[in-house]
């Protein structure tokens, strides 16, 4: 199933990256992680990815910063972002609704549920 | 047996290049890496083949050398007390024969150094590749963990809700389904079939044509005591080696039921199959089960418990009913005949089912406060003096009062309370106005009237319903509201008229006449 996607995993929680990349990699996609929103952005710069998945709540530069930062990108070359959070406030939604290619997702999440939706988001394109 | 060799590219290439050998990987199932890839396709592939699983079968160091070959070397890569893969090096430009006659000593030597060298790269090949895999595996726990995790939130939040209800049942199963990815999913109560709920995978009826009685004959065959019935589950593992079992699908599949019950009350079984027999059920998932059965169980156990205070509460209501009407004598099935006609208005005004029940407590006990008023009142015949005027307007309060205290009928009070208000503002006991005047209670107001013209009262025979109707068309827009005048007037027509034709007692008192329907339609 080697489809040659790349997908960045941007969380703070180790378990959380370990367990996407492991699941990622199982569905035939390339990982890189990060640990921080920082280092995301920089991936997502340096690497062009397919498909981001990060959290909210992160040190250095959070979640919703790092989607407005990467959002731009998106027009020429777009991507689907999977943003994770505890809980899925009305204001998250407003701010994931303004955001090009843009998906929430409540924690605690699924891994096979996500992957199930980054394939989708293939298929249909 | 050893993916993700790849480990070792990088660094065996790169010692191949400085080292002038070439190094190899092999498992069970072939070559894993070739320092020199050209070299697969040579003669002494087979050999090398043949070299790998020498060395893997006697699981220690190895060395070959042949007909003008040069020798081959190898240390094999253990994981633990197992042989995975063996390591071989070969000095492809070596010249062995001639090699061999420059001194023994020093080749010994260089033997020696080379079994060292093979053996502790082999052993650190090893112990990575363990590493790793121990790393795989601990993620791929985490990972279930995480599924395991994401479903209980969600089921969770299914359970919190105290509103059980067959459909919920449902979505959990569903929910449980598509997480666990089983074939099928399914709840079974024999004694509460309303929540039974099945789920099957896209498929399934090919392998199985009746899934109901698949799942019957599965729950038939679970045994009445073996030891994992003690924890309240029953599992097996693959049908094909149990004939009962293969004999409901000749496919193997697994099976793994969990009892639904509180203390010693059994109320079913919660259970999956699955024809995935690439996988077992997982310790977790059994726990998994086992919690939301345990979650279900308690939930019976409150909903049995709310109904049980339900019904009490519903033959406490009743008996007050019969406790006021016994006191007047007139009045007696006024309670119920308000609450039919009232409910008739909510049919014909579409009101969703909530409202339903609220109007219906509030329509049976809107005079649930004549209780507190004496007999000599209630029942006089003739005009009553300002006084006693003043008593029997104070009962709607009254029998606000009285119900106040009990949570489960709260939202009927404001109809027990205004059904004598007016919609000219001139009613009691607040002289709410107009819409200001809760709906419900406006439409007790019209059915109220209605039986009070209709029946008997101390004070006056029963008029025909006919007449009732022209005065309740006379007060429409003073006392009450002229669109739900309308609404009884198209009730009366389609159903309560024919039903007063029928009444053929030229004494005007229907009350038992009408009594006997309304308990016979309500049966």
């Amino acid at each position: 199933m080697g489809n040659n996607k790349r997908v960045v995993v941007i969380d703070d929680d180790a378990n959380i990256r370990r367990v996407m990349e492991l699941k990622l990699r199982k569905g035939g996609y390339e990982v890189i992680t990060a640990m921080n929103g920082e280092e995301g952005l920089n991936l997502i710069a340096s690497e062009q990815p397919d498909a981001v998945i990060t959290d909210i709540m992160m040190p250095k530069l959070d979640g919703q910063s790092l989607c407005e930062q990467t959002n731009h990108l998106k027009e020429q070359r777009p991507f689907l972002t999977i943003v994770m959070t505890n809980r899925i406030s009305p204001d998250d939604r407003n701010w994931v609704n303004e955001m090009r290619e843009t998906q929430l997702m409540e924690k605690p999440f699924s891994p096979s549920k996500v992957l199930a939706r980054i394939d989708e988001y293939f298929c249909d394109k | 047996m050893m993916k993700d060799s790849d480990l070792f590219h990088g660094f065996l290439s790169s010692l191949s290049g400085i080292s002038k050998l070439d190094f190899e990987v092999w498992d069970a199932n072939g070559v894993l890496f070739l320092s020199d890839p050209d070299r697969s396709g040579e003669v002494d592939f087979e050999d090398r083949r043949a070299f790998s699983a020498h060395i893997m079968n006697h699981a220690s160091y190895q060395r070959a050398s042949g007909q003008g070959r040069p020798p081959m070397l190898g240390a094999p890569i253990k994981y633990g007390q197992q042989t995975i893969g063996a390591l071989i090096a070969c000095k492809p430009d070596s010249m062995p024969e001639s090699r061999s006659k420059d001194g023994t000593t020093g080749k010994t030597h260089d033997a020696k150094e080379m079994e060292t060298f093979l053996t502790h790269l082999a052993n650190l090949m090893g112990e990575t590749w363990a590493n790793q895999k121990d790393v795989e595996e601990m993620a791929e726990e985490l990972s279930q963990n995480f599924e395991d995790l994401s479903l209980y939130a969600r089921i969770s939040t299914h359970l919190k809700s105290l509103k059980f209800s067959g459909t919920m049942l449902g979505a959990l199963i569903e929910e449980l389904q598509e997480t666990l990815r089983v074939d099928l999913s399914f709840v079974q109560m024999p004694e509460r079939q309303e929540y039974n709920a099945m789920v099957s995978a896209t498929g399934l009826s090919d392998r199985i044509s009746d899934q109901n009685a698949f799942v019957d004959n599965l729950l038939g065959l679970i045994p009445r005591s073996t030891p994992s019935l003690e924890q309240d589950y029953f599992i097996v593992n693959d049908s094909g080696t149990i004939p009962e079992f293969r004999e409901l699908c000749p496919e193997p599949y697994r099976f793994l039921a969990v009892k639904v019950g509180h203390d010693s009350h059994f109320d079913g079984w919660l259970g999956l199959v699955s024809f995935n027999m690439k996988e077992i059920f997982r310790q977790s998932e059994l726990r998994l089960l086992q919690s939301m059965a345990k979650q279900i169980s308690v939930l019976l156990a409150n909903m049995d418990l709310y109904h049980e205070l339900q019904h009490f509460v519903i033959s406490m209501v009743k008996s007050l009913v019969y406790a006021i009407e016994a006191k007047d004598v007139y009045t007696r099935g006024h309670s119920e005949r308000v609450n039919r006609y009232a409910m008739l208005m909510a049919e014909r005004l579409k009101l969703d089912k909530t409202e339903k029940e609220v109007l219906n407590w509030a329509s049976i006990l809107h005079d649930i406060g004549k209780i507190g008023i004496p007999e000599s009142v209630l029942n006089k015949p003739g005009s009553l003096d300002d006084e006693e005027f003043r008593i029997i307007k104070g009962h709607p309060e009254k029998g606000y009062n009285i119900l106040e205290p009990l949570e489960q009928i709260s939202e009927s009070l404001p109809g027990v309370l205004h059904h004598h208000e007016r919609y000219d503002g001139r009613g009691y006991p607040h002289g709410l106005k107009g819409e200001d005047i809760p709906f419900l209670a406006r439409i007790i107001a019209v059915a109220d009237t209605f039986d009070a013209i209709t029946s008997n009262r101390a004070y006056r025979s029963s008029k025909s319903p006919e007449e009732a109707l022209a005065i309740m068309d006379q007060v429409a827009g003073t006392q009450l509201t002229p669109d739900l005048v309308e609404v009884f007037k198209e009730v009366f027509e389609t159903i309560l008229k024919q039903e007063f034709e029928t009444r053929h007692d030229g004494q005007g008192c229907g009350d038992k006449a009408i009594e006997s329907t309304h308990r016979a339609s309500r049966r």
